[in-house]
């Protein structure tokens, strides 16, 4: 038993455990790798989740993401990429049950801090989904469609901003004569870049892309591909792949995970020729996957 | 397993075989259900078709002129249709099998030598009672019976011939005998007689026996009328006399009270009348002009309070004069005779003329309608005697009477009325289905004031916002109370709730208002509070905080209930509304139906709804959070559009079922079948009429197949409910749900 803070005694849970005061941040530990030539954008401290008491998911991630590059997060399904990404715009937070220790700072600044606006938060961290998932609106209103939620009503300025989106998300060619179909008319490359345009739509500082590509065919993936290639210059982009090559041609840094745990992160070069853990040079040549 | 099948061929044989019989049972379920549907239409519409079909008559007989040489003054048929008599003007009746056409019975009125009848007139419509007017004054008042023997060979018909009593009119002088050259007659249902009738110099008399009292009253009516008299008809109940002029004018006279006869009103015509006739129900009176006009007019309540004569019905013209009207004894009929010999079927209500025939090139001289009304007899002047079966189920309906406005016996004016069954047979049956399409659709209406806005509310809440395990709960209770009998609901409402809501009215309406109010104060006493407090209760505990909200209104609605009542009401609401609004409180009312019904349909409402909203894929929300959309965001713009489809469906579906349901708007409306928005009113639904009446409808009656038909109108709706909304909530869907 144990007594809270409002005087309520409750059984004392396995969460309970996890949490007890003395889980507080080890500022001792120090990042796997800090890229200290670069700009921090995304930081995080003894960064332990888990989806229940009982599902530990990510066991004390400490990883630094540079400004204005392109990191992909690699390594086995159900290692934990797509989580961590996910944690980086509180998506996570609507499974109930799931909680968290340590800290995530974004421009040093804790992202779970009180007063911290969820929608805030959401416009500076834009996120693109594995599965496209365009509005059942028009190709217009869903490029509009964060600007507007977030304040945005002026039309004019809606405008400008859906063309500028589209034009940075390569897609302006293909639909500026189109724009008030229906979304759910595109291809589905099409849609994927739309929701990249969606995404660029509400001016972020990071994109998060949760394997943006795994569903396209190899052209539509390439078209993708060209597209963060250009965005890099503006955004900091973390990626999620399953796609070894995909890391290797677009990213900067790579990131290697494996149950949980953040393995080895490097310059993607040195990753793919060099790697400095044994469990990445085995992934990475396939011995296992 | 080695046992049953030897190889595997055999196995798959097996396979194949049960696949097949699946298939075919469930082919066999599917269109079993295809056909049991249209059955229920066709069934439906097998009922209700004979509502508009038409009159129709056929010949059954058609005796020519060989039987006497004398002109036939009266004729009539027994109810059975197997025999019928002639009486002719010296008095002797003649009684004929229909069937074999032979005379069974002769008899003699006790007419002197050389006595001629000049008029004769039945005075019941419910038996052969009747008075001859002889040209030496006498007024011969005779009853036929025309009983059924039932021997070893079957059923006969006793013809008898009674003799009830004699008078002999006055005479001025003895060579000059006063001759009654017309003549109308009743005896009513306690046994008073009534004559009145024209002598030779034109003199109206009256003549009232009064069976209660046994006296005897003669009058001179010619003082108050001034003219030559052309018809005159006296009302089956012994209580109103018509008299025509050949100057166009009516005269009304009321001889209820046989000591004082009463002039009530006059009016002029725009033809002069030749035949006048009360119909069944004494209210109404057939006239039929010299141009051949057919009219029905009864007294209508004027503004001065005053009984006035109103043209309410007029009919298809005859091309000659008319000179016999006939009624019939069961319904608004009436037949229009000419003096060219053409006859046609009116009735009265409807302001329909039915048919027309000309039973032969000459003139009629006497008609009837058989005791039935499922005959016609006509006597032409030619003395052939023509018997017609008459087919005319449901004369009452038509799409008029079904849709329209009708000006029924006794109204002030054209109205919409659901009256179906009097305490008589002279019932004018009043069956306006307005009444009751209106009270559907007000109950509907006030159901779904209150259900859709609630479940649907309360499906994006469970759904969207309440937590899983509290959303686990929630759901399946809603869903139970799809499981309470709807008579369990409606004697509730009907028995406990609606007392209580009249008793409460005042507190039930402050607590309306009060809430939402209360609920946003605390809201915004919420706000105030610090996040770091606020993050201490945990989702989904914002329920138990409804309770406390929902108490402190309640309380206060109950303290100051008085209070509103004395400043705004001036003391009581009911009486208020009465007064102010000329609006009735009902204990009964569509308010208390509203809750009730609503309380019905919001089961599917939520569930239907609920599943659409669960079932928009969790990407589309996750993309516009992760846009920075808040929760209400992304559910106003993204979900619900995408739900909107199910939504439809939902809202369709409960509407079906609202205007379907019997059970609670029969008890707790109080079935009233009135036109009124007001929604302290009660109404009468379709289909809680169809529950009241169709016990009491006789087996393919007029309000049996109106009843049907009602029915057919409930599922024509209802399939255009259904069909609406697949079809609106398919569009839905391609437009918004293509995920």
């Amino acid at each position: 038993m144990i007594e809270t803070e409002s005087g309520v005694f409750l059984e004392k849970t396995k969460k309970d455990e996890i949490l007890t005061p003395e889980t507080k941040i080890d500022k001792s530990v120090k990042p796997v790798l800090a890229m200290s030539n670069e700009k921090i954008v995304i930081e995080t401290k003894t960064l332990d989740f888990y989806y229940n008491a009982d599902a530990h998911a990510l066991k004390n991630i400490n990883i630094h993401i540079p400004d204005k590059k392109v990191t992909a997060f690699i390594g086995p399904s159900g290692c934990g990429k797509s989580t961590l990404l996910r944690c980086f715009n509180r998506m996570n937070d609507l499974i109930s049950d799931a909680f968290h220790t340590g800290e995530i700072l974004i421009n040093g600044v804790d992202i779970y801090k009180e007063g911290t606006r969820l929608e805030d938060l959401r416009k500076q961290v834009g996120m693109v989904f594995q599965k496209s998932n365009p509005f059942p609106m028009s190709i217009w209103e869903n490029v509009a469609f964060g600007p507007k939620v977030n304040g945005i009503n002026d039309k004019d300025e809606l405008n400008e901003i859906v063309e500028s989106a589209l034009k940075q998300g390569d897609l302006w060619r293909e639909v500026k004569d189109r724009m008030q179909n229906s979304a759910l008319d595109l291809s589905g490359g099409q849609q994927q870049r739309l929701c990249i345009a969606r995404a660029l739509a509400n001016k972020p500082e990071i994109i998060l892309m949760d394997e943006p590509a795994s569903a396209l065919d190899p052209i539509s993936t390439g078209k993708i591909e060209e597209t963060i290639e250009e965005l890099k210059k503006n955004y900091t982009i973390v990626i999620v792949t399953h796609n070894m090559q995909q890391a290797a041609r677009i990213s900067d840094y790579t990131a290697f995970m494996m149950l949980g745990e953040l393995i080895e992160v490097d310059l993607t070069k040195k990753i793919f020729t060099n790697p400095t853990q044994k469990l990445t040079e085995d992934y990475i040549t396939g011995r296992f996957g | 397993m080695s046992t049953e099948h030897k190889t595997p061929k055999d196995f798959r044989r097996k396979v194949e075989r049960a696949d097949r019989w699946s298939r075919r049972v469930i082919t066999t379920g599917g269109y079993g259900i295809i056909i049991s549907i249209v059955s229920i239409l066709l069934f439906l519409i097998y009922q209700s078709l004979p509502l508009a079909k038409g009159a129709s008559i056929n010949e059954i007989l058609s005796m020519p002129a060989t039987r006497s040489e004398n002109p036939v003054v009266l004729t009539g048929v027994d109810p059975y249709l197997e025999v019928f008599y002639e009486l002719d003007n010296r008095g002797s009746i003649k009684f004929y099998n229909v069937d074999s056409k032979a005379l069974i019975k002769e008899d003699q009125l006790p007419l002197k030598a050389n006595e001629k009848i000049l008029t004769a007139a039945k005075g019941n419509l419910t038996k052969e009672i009747f008075t001859v007017g002889s040209d030496s004054g006498r007024l011969i008042t005779s009853s036929i019976e025309m009983k059924p023997e039932y021997t070893k060979s079957g059923r006969t018909i006793e013809a008898m011939v009674y003799q009830e009593e004699e008078w002999q009119a006055a005479t001025e002088n003895d060579t000059i005998p006063n001759h009654i050259e017309k003549l109308t007659f009743v005896e009513n249902s306690d046994g008073t007689r009534v004559w009145s009738w024209i002598d030779h110099t034109g003199k109206l008399w009256l003549r009232i026996y009064d069976a209660e009292d046994e006296e005897e009253y003669l009058y001179d009516l010619s003082e108050d009328i001034s003219g030559q008299i052309t018809s005159f008809s006296l009302s089956h109940n012994a209580e109103n006399l018509v008299v025509a002029l050949k100057d166009k004018n009516v005269y009304w006279f009321d001889i209820s009270d046989f000591e004082k006869i009463q002039l009530k009103d006059r009016w002029t015509l725009e033809t002069i009348a030749d035949a006048v006739n009360y119909l069944l129900g004494d209210q109404a009176v057939a006239i039929g002009g010299q141009d051949g006009s057919v009219s029905v007019w009864f007294p209508v309540r004027s503004p001065a309070n005053l009984f006035k004569f109103r043209k309410v019905h007029e009919f298809i013209s005859h091309n000659a004069a008319i000179d016999q009207i006939y009624v019939s004894s069961r319904n608004r009929n009436f037949l229009t005779v000419d003096t060219k010999g053409n006859v046609k079927l009116h009735y009265s209500t409807t302001g329909q003329t039915q048919l027309e025939f000309k039973p032969a090139d000459f003139p009629v001289t006497a008609a009837a309608f058989s005791p039935k009304s499922n005959a016609i007899l006509v006597v032409d002047g030619q003395k052939r005697f023509s018997l017609y079966n008459l087919e005319n189920p449901h004369p009452e309906t038509t799409l008029k009477t079904l849709f329209g406005k009708v000006w029924y016996e006794g109204y002030p004016k054209e109205e919409f009325v659901w009256q179906s069954t009097g305490g008589s047979d002279e019932f004018e049956s009043k069956l306006s289905l307005i009444p009751l399409i209106f009270g559907t659709f007000k109950g509907t209406l006030f159901a779904m004031f209150f259900s859709v806005p609630l479940a649907i509310f309360a499906a994006i809440y469970v759904s969207q916002f309440a937590p899983k395990r509290l959303a686990r709960q929630i759901k399946p209770t809603i869903e139970i109370m799809a499981a309470l009998p709807s008579v369990v609901i409606g004697f509730l409402a009907g028995l406990y709730f609606s007392p209580l809501f009249e008793e409460y009215l005042m507190v039930i309406f402050l607590f309306v208002i009060l809430l939402p109010l209360f609920f946003l104060i605390a809201l915004f006493i919420w706000q105030r509070i610090p996040e770091k407090m606020q993050a201490r209760f945990p989702l989904g505990i914002e329920i138990l905080f409804v309770i406390p909200i929902g108490i402190i209104t309640l309380v206060f609605a109950m303290s100051f209930d008085h209070v509103v009542e004395q400043i705004l009401f001036q003391g009581n609401f009911q009486q208020w509304l009465y007064s102010t609004l000329q609006i009735t409180y009902e204990t009964r009312n569509s308010l208390v139906v509203g809750f009730a019904l609503g309380f019905a349909v919001i089961p599917i409402i939520f569930t239907v709804s609920e599943d659409a909203i669960s079932n928009v894929p969790e990407s589309l929300s996750s993309a516009s959070l992760a846009l920075g959309a808040s929760k209400w965001q992304t559910v106003r713009r993204v979900v619900l559009p995408a739900a909107s489809g199910g939504i439809f469906a939902a809202i369709m579906l409960g509407l079906g079922r609202a205007v379907g349901e019997t059970m609670i708007v029969l008890m707790a409306t109080g079935n009233t079948p009135i036109i009124d928005l007001n929604p302290f009113n009660g109404f009468r639904a379709m289909s809680a009429c169809i529950a009241v009446e169709i016990p009491e409808a006789p087996v393919g009656g007029t309000l049996y197949r109106v009843l049907f038909f009602t029915g057919l109108l409930l599922f024509v709706f209802t399939f255009i409910v259904n069909t609406l909304s697949s079809l609106i909530g398919d569009r839905l869907r391609k437009k918004y749900a293509r995920f």
